[in-house]
């Protein structure tokens, strides 16, 4: 059977369902619009917890992930050739807003990085051009850290996305991704900066936070009376993406990170701290990653036609 | 106006006729419906009954897809009310996909066709307008209908259980059956404000 032939099988089977997936998000190609969502998101967390901490190295982490993210979007597009036709419906379309974010993140980063950490540069980090670049990406990276989660809201054929919840987790999402590409970059660079505890102590309350947003939103999709949503928890819970769940969200982003923390499985120090962001970065991706496959159409038969 | 359609299923004898009239009309790859026929069985046995629930684009007069779209690929037709896609605009974003509520819209990924050897010269006519990886969806014929004729599946439904006309005009034949036979639309409680109607079987 061809990759045509099997993806048609596919659909057939899955407009006879009741509740069917979405696959246009997540599967296939749709990967890489999960990889750019979680990459742009992490750079939106560096880049703030860059400045906060005035972290030279987290800046540019922020910068070089906002890139990928945007060559994954692009990769995941069916006509990239016309990617900038996306600015044309800001006034409604989150997407468009969010287009508009990373470029404007990108071009400032473009030009209030270089001066920040190449000797020589033709204009310094404080002159004009540089204040330009730090409030325009400054712009953009409240823009990548809002928007996500509003794509989703905006989803209204797919019920579990369509919660009022999910932008404020997709904002949490972005504070634990940059807090965790901080802690890899110092370890990168071998330099554990005076920072590392404070970071640590945020990462512990975000993830608190991010467990709250997200037990409430299961706990909405399964009170809400919505069939869809709740199928879509049964999905993630038990079904197809449970074993990312349970594996990848649950074992490697928050039991792993917590044991290391917990200093019973070695000694901490950088490695341990960059470990603890590399697991919480894998775990997040995860999440995304179940969140968006465990998608399900609203059905369309209405119930007076199933029960009359 | 606003053009809109009603769908009599005490009429419709679910034989896919409308879903194949559309396929011949726009020569639309596999994978790609406009429109399909939905088949469902109720009661119990010995009292078993088939349903059958034909179902296309609604063309919603609030559509979740075009305030989804980024491009503006997405659009309605200021003068007829009919929601359309430019696919010289359309990014294959798939943004309208998720927002549509009715799962109403494809992605046409490749072009495909029904006969390993290509398409036949008809199915080439067809598709010479089409475009791949962008999203694809019924436009109640709108070329058809600016000429004067009903669309596709309503000119070849043999039962006479799809009718096409102005929302607008009270007294058109839609608006009336509407009136009278209490027609309803699919997930009202979304505020989408769809444009096709179902006359309860
Ligand atoms: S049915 Fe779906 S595709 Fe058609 S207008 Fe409504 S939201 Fe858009
Ligand atoms: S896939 Fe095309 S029509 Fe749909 S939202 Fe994206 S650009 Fe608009």
């Amino acid at each position: 059977m061809t990759e045509i032939s099997a993806k048609y099988e596919q659909l057939v089977q899955d407009l006879r369902r009741d509740f069917r997936p979405q696959r246009e998000w997540g599967e296939g190609r749709g990967l890489f619009l999960v990889i750019g969502h979680f990459l742009v998101g992490v750079a939106a967390g560096a880049w703030l917890f860059g400045l906060i901490f005035n972290y030279g190295p987290g800046l540019v982490a922020g910068f070089i992930l906002a890139g990928g993210g945007g060559i994954a979007h692009l990769a995941f597009l069916g006509r990239p050739e016309r990617f900038w036709k996306m600015v044309r419906h800001v006034r409604t379309a989150w997407i468009s807003r969010g287009f508009i974010g990373l470029t404007l993140f990108l071009a400032g980063a473009v030009l209030y990085l270089p001066p920040l950490v190449l000797a020589d540069w033709p204009w310094a980090a404080n002159s004009a051009l540089g204040y330009l670049g730090w409030g325009m990406a400054a712009a953009g990276m409240v823009v990548l850290i809002v928007y996500m989660g509003f794509v989703y809201t905006a989803s209204k054929g797919i019920p579990f996305w369509n919660s009022p919840l999910h932008p404020v987790l997709y904002m949490a999402y972005a504070l634990r991704g940059g807090i965790a590409a901080l802690l890899v970059t110092m370890a990168l660079f071998d330099a554990p900066s005076p920072s590392a505890a404070s970071l640590v102590t945020i990462w512990i309350a975000v993830t608190a936070i991010v467990i709250v947003l997200f037990a409430l939103e299961i706990q909405g999709a399964l009170t809400g009376g919505n069939p869809a949503a709740r199928r879509s928890v049964r999905e993630m819970l038990a079904g197809r993406m449970a074993v990312y769940f349970y594996g990848g969200t649950l074992l490697i982003g928050l039991v792993v990170p917590l044991a290391l923390l917990s200093g019973q499985i070695a000694p901490f120090g950088v490695g341990v701290l960059a470990a603890i962001g590399l697991f919480s970065a894998l775990g997040d991706f995860f999440m995304k990653y179940t969140t968006i496959r465990a998608g399900i159409y609203l059905p369309l038969r209405p119930r007076q036609l199933r029960h009359r | 106006m606003r053009w809109g359609m009603v769908i009599d299923l005490k009429r419709c004898i679910g034989c896919y006729g409308c879903q194949l009239a559309c396929k011949a009309e726009h020569g639309t790859p596999p994978g790609v419906y406009y429109a399909r026929v939905l088949k469902d069985e109720q009661g119990q046995y010995p009292t078993v009954s088939n349903i059958s629930l034909p179902v296309l684009c609604n063309h919603c007069e609030d559509a979740p897809c075009i305030e989804a779209c980024p491009t503006g690929a997405s659009f309605k037709w200021e003068d007829d009310g009919i929601v359309d896609i430019d696919h010289d605009l359309c990014v294959g974003c798939r943004s309208c996909m998720m927002a549509c509520p009715y799962t109403n819209r494809y992605f046409n990924d490749q072009p495909a066709h029904y006969h390993q050897q290509g398409a036949t010269p008809y199915e080439a006519a067809r598709t010479a307008h089409h475009q791949s990886n962008v999203v694809m969806k019924c436009n109640f014929c709108r070329d058809r209908v600016r000429s004067g004729k009903p669309p596709a599946c309503v000119a070849n439904c043999p039962t006479v259980a799809r009718i096409f006309g102005d929302l607008d005009d009270p007294t058109s034949e839609v608006s009336r059956l509407i009136k009278e036979r209490g027609g309803f639309t699919l997930h009202p409680e979304l505020g989408t404000g769809p444009s096709v109607y179902y006359l309860p079987a």
